[in-house]
């Protein structure tokens, strides 16, 4: 009963806030920050054990019943659409605020809550139909949110290209929804394992699903999308939005069931993603476009383990297949978690100097601590290295490939690979990382844009700071988050043989919490000694300049080049140089570009081929009426034949 | 506490020996052997020289540094002295902590915005690449073969035909990982022919010796590492284990050694080739020991 208050209230509030939005910021903030609040507490009570959340409408939308269910799976991503949905919303108010963008400030925040409504809606459906339209509402929010700049070239394009992947994942949903309702003869979802028909729908769901989450050759809307869109929305996209698609397939991987062959080919896919969207995070200079193929990358790991979890159901529910699904339901927080403050950090630099292009900025630190102490920790955390979050989630999915592959039975076959893959994704994640922190951070600012920056407000600075204290949370006791797991997994799948094996949480807990204290205290008695011995500060020694300038660091497409030689044949990099020519050159310039491949190598061309197509067809329009009969009688004549021979 | 000192005061003796093996293969005298001791004595009471470009963390990198491989190296069984902390997945930990090492030796290289650190930067964090294909396959070889994630359980039982292969990768990712020719000279400091030596070009004092005393650590966790992983080491007493580890590591040393005088250091261009070699080495031992175990 309280369960229905909670949620009617969030969707009260919610749609307030939306109707606030455009004019009233102030009610607008607190009925966002009220209504998540609510969504976050149904989230947690759920998970806290609380019994799962039924509710059937007397009313009917577009002929069907409403049904609305929530239970362990659906609110552990509540959760995430809450915190992140909040955190945006107060950094909305520093980084788009009505003086800045008179026109568009107002249509953000409507637009930013009836985003959140939508993805509480998805979470919660157990209809079909109802599903379809809270997800499309939810793609159309989110595309409103992404073209807010509606005056930038790249913005529009970027809006279209996400408009027309998303429909085409729509599509797909469309086809699979409805092929599952004509199989079973409800639009209602639920568990359906005494369906084995059903199982080729899987392949269906795949598509749409991966099409929002951003699976490797799917992923082509992602890096323009949440590179232009601004920064608070690249944020909820990055962090939320993509895990709608992957709760998806987690969701119907559970009520389904699974054709042979399923957990290869997203164990695959998985490896694919991560080691691939590693790869292009590493040869981007663009910093939001980084943080997007990270995305990509973080989705690849979380499909590994969504991958050796299919594996291990088919092969009689094996302990190790739970494990890495836990590694990969906590990796699917975590990385919210930690990708929210590297887009917010991200969008304070880009609120300060007003250009994402890493290679314009430099030496930031000074001007923005906060921001550089935040974005280090943000990369540090993303690149899963102890004593923070992101190494716990990829620990737990590590312990479940390990003891997949240690099992000896076919398996290892495809699990070796994937860990192997996963070890190489960590590094080229590390090496993006300390690429992007450190060319835009560290060392001296390249351009005059970049030395005139400023700290960001603190409306912007405490979603970074609350995101930063939770990643700090989930790192330092893990352990507490453990039974909401135990029950997420339940909620997926009910275990036959008694669930997950123990794991050492508390262990790593504390030995977390002890490795972060020896640091601190390594590197403040560090400090002491050398103030105790004297320091002095000099140029830096750049063998013997007298006058360094800025442009002699370490670019950041020179930090890469290594990296992008290896993958050169899936990243294809364009490169324009003028040599400096004669003993007093005055002119030379290079220019690199890294496509997207996908996008620019594959579709491009078959879109092509379909527009030259059409084009030939179009000659057949003349504009004579005698032509457009003669094709409708040959038409009408063609179904004729088939009617008559068909029924032969 | 037994172990901590092994760590804190035996490593810096490893630099010593190699060096002396290399002076007595090229006919010199060549530095102590515990000149390296001396060394850290005297940063320690040095001052620090910083640029005027570099962040706190530019001190803080050395210390995190430091501590990190501290930390992975407790976690590591030393023969018959144990573990101090064992538990399932550790190894995974072991080796992210030496990434989080890298991390912030990267870190620091970059803050001083030279154009020298940058290129070791990048070429460190690029060949970490295959260093950790190449790790992880190791750790997955030994971890098939017993059964377990956890170091004490994994290293303890005697190892198969594959130990050959095995030796040889992690001889690799040992020489890789503590820049030793053929992959990085520890001697040059010409910036176009390091990786290690060049990211650490700016640090000195107290976080100078830091860094060469987390180096001297990180080559005895390797040797460590590279000699249980080999020998049964598990299944002797313990004065046969104690003398079998202190021999095991001393011959991998006097190896070292051996390798940087006789092997030259080898184009930037061939170390992936290098890298790749050992990973696939360390792949021929996986499919040892999994037909192994099948079997």
């Amino acid at each position: 009963m309280t369960m229905d208050w909670f949620i009617a209230g969030a969707v009260v509030m919610l749609v307030a806030a939306a109707l606030s939005g455009a004019r009233y910021p102030r009610v607008w903030l607190a009925l966002t920050l009220a209504g998540t609040a609510t969504l976050l507490a149904a989230a947690f009570w759920t998970l806290g054990g609380g019994a799962e959340w039924d509710w059937r409408s007397s009313f009917a939308v577009g002929g069907e019943r409403m049904h609305l269910h929530l239970d362990a799976l659906s609110a552990w991503f509540l959760a995430l659409v809450a915190v992140v949905g909040g955190g945006g919303a107060v950094y909305a108010r520093g980084y788009w605020p009505d003086d800045e963008h008179p026109t568009s400030a107002g249509r953000g925040r409507a637009w930013w809550s009836t985003l959140v409504l939508c993805m509480g809606l998805v979470l919660l459906c157990a209809n079909g139909l109802h599903f379809l339209m809270a997800w499309e509402a939810f793609a159309l929010s989110a595309y409103f949110l992404i073209t807010l700049e509606r005056e930038r070239r790249e913005t529009r394009a970027a809006g279209w290209l996400y408009l027309a992947a998303s429909h085409a994942g729509t599509l797909g949903l469309f086809a699979f929804f409805s092929l599952l309702a004509t199989k079973t003869g409800s639009w209602d979802l639920g568990p359906m394992h005494d369906h084995p028909e059903l199982a080729p729908l899987f392949w269906v769901a795949l598509f749409g699903f991966g099409v929002k989450a951003g699976m490797f050759p799917l992923h082509i809307w992602l890096p323009s999308a949440h590179a232009n869109a601004p920064s608070h929305v690249s944020a909820i996209m990055s962090g939320v939005a993509i895990k709608m698609g992957l709760y998806g397939l987690v969701r119907f991987s559970g009520w389904l069931p699974l054709p042979s062959g399923a957990g290869w080919v997203v164990l695959a896919l998985g490896a694919t993603s991560a080691v691939l969207g590693a790869a292009f995070a590493l040869a981007q200079n663009d910093l939001k476009r980084l943080l997007a193929y990270c995305s990509v990358e973080n989705m690849g790991v979380i499909l590994i383990g969504l991958g050796a979890t299919l594996l291990g159901a088919a092969n009689g529910d094996a302990a190790w297949g739970r494990l890495a699904m836990a590694g990969a339901l906590l990796h699917v927080w975590n990385h919210g978690a930690f990708k929210a403050l590297l887009f917010f950090g991200a969008g304070s630099v880009l609120h300060a100097t007003g250009t994402r292009e890493m290679s314009r900025l430099g030496g930031l630190w000074r001007a923005m601590p906060w921001t550089a102490g935040l974005f280090a920790f943000g990369s540090a955390a993303i690149s899963a290295l102890p004593p923070l979050n992101g190494f716990v989630s990829e620990w737990l999915v590590y312990l479940g490939l390990f003891d997949a592959a240690a099992s000896h039975t076919r398996v290892a076959v495809a699990i070796v690979p994937a860990t192997i893959a996963l070890g190489v994704t960590g590094a080229l994640a590390l090496a993006a990382f300390v690429k992007a922190s450190a060319v835009v951070f560290l060392g001296a600012p390249r351009t005059q844009t970049a030395a005139h920056a400023h700290e960001c407000g603190w409306w912007m600075r405490a979603p970074m700071l609350a995101l930063a204290g939770i990643c700090a949370c989930l790192a330092m006791a893990p352990a507490a988050v453990w039974p909401f797991v135990s029950r997420l997994l339940a909620a997926w799948r009910s275990a036959g043989n008694g669930g997950e094996p123990p794991v050492p949480l508390v262990t790593l807990g504390s030995m977390h919490l002890a490795l972060a204290a020896s640091l601190a205290v390594a590197a403040i008695a560090l400090w002491f000694r050398a103030r105790t011995n004297g320091v002095r500060r000099a140029l830096t020694w750049d063998c013997g300049y007298a006058f360094p300038t800025a442009r002699m660091q370490y670019t950041g497409g020179s930090f890469a080049a290594l990296a992008v030689g290896w993958f050169g044949w899936v990243l294809r990099p364009e490169r324009r140089l003028h040599w400096p020519r004669g003993p007093f050159p005055h002119h030379a310039d290079f220019v690199e570009r890294i496509p997207e491949t996908v996008l620019e190598k594959v579709i491009g061309p078959v879109g092509d081929v379909v527009m030259a197509a059409s084009a030939w067809a179009r000659q057949r329009q003349q504009g004579r009426l005698p032509d457009y009969i003669l094709y409708l009688v040959a038409a009408l004549a063609a179904m004729g034949a088939l009617v008559l021979f068909g029924s032969i | 506490m037994a172990r901590l000192a092994v760590w804190l005061f035996l490593a810096p003796l490893l630099p010593g020996i190699i060096n002396k093996v290399k002076a007595w293969v090229a006919g010199r005298r060549g530095p102590p052997v515990l000149q390296l001791y001396y060394d850290l004595a005297r940063l320690w009471r040095k001052g620090v020289v910083v640029s005027t470009l570099a962040s706190p963390g530019f001190i803080a990198g050395p210390a995190i540094a430091w501590v990190a491989v501290l930390a992975a190296a407790l976690l590591l069984p030393l023969g018959p002295l144990g573990t101090s902390l064992s538990f399932r997945g550790d190894v995974i930990l072991l080796i992210y902590l030496l990434a989080l090492a890298r991390f912030c030796t990267a870190w620091a290289a970059l803050e001083t915005g030279s154009a020298f650190e940058g290129m070791g930067a990048a070429r460190e964090v690029s060949y970490a690449v295959l260093a950790e294909a190449a790790v992880i396959t190791a750790v997955l070889t030994l971890s098939m073969q017993s059964g377990s994630v956890s170091l004490s359980a994994m290293l303890t039982p005697s190892v198969g035909p594959g130990a050959v292969l095995l030796a040889v990768g992690l001889f690799a990712v040992l020489l890789a990982e503590n820049c030793r020719v053929p992959f990085d000279d520890p001697n040059t400091h010409l910036e176009l022919t390091m990786i290690h030596e060049v990211m650490v070009l700016d640090h000195s004092g107290p976080p100078f010796a830091a860094v060469l005393h987390g180096a001297a650590m990180k080559l005895l966790l390797f040797s460590v590492l590279l000699v249980q992983a080999v020998l049964p080491i598990g299944e002797l007493s313990v004065a046969a284990a104690s003398g079998a580890m202190i021999g095991g590591v001393l011959l991998v040393t006097v190896a070292v050694g051996f390798t940087e005088s006789l092997t030259a250091r080898v184009a930037f261009r061939r170390v992936p080739l290098l890298l790749t070699t050992a990973f696939l080495l360390c792949v021929f031992a996986l499919l040892i020991a999994w037909k192994g175990g099948a079997a």
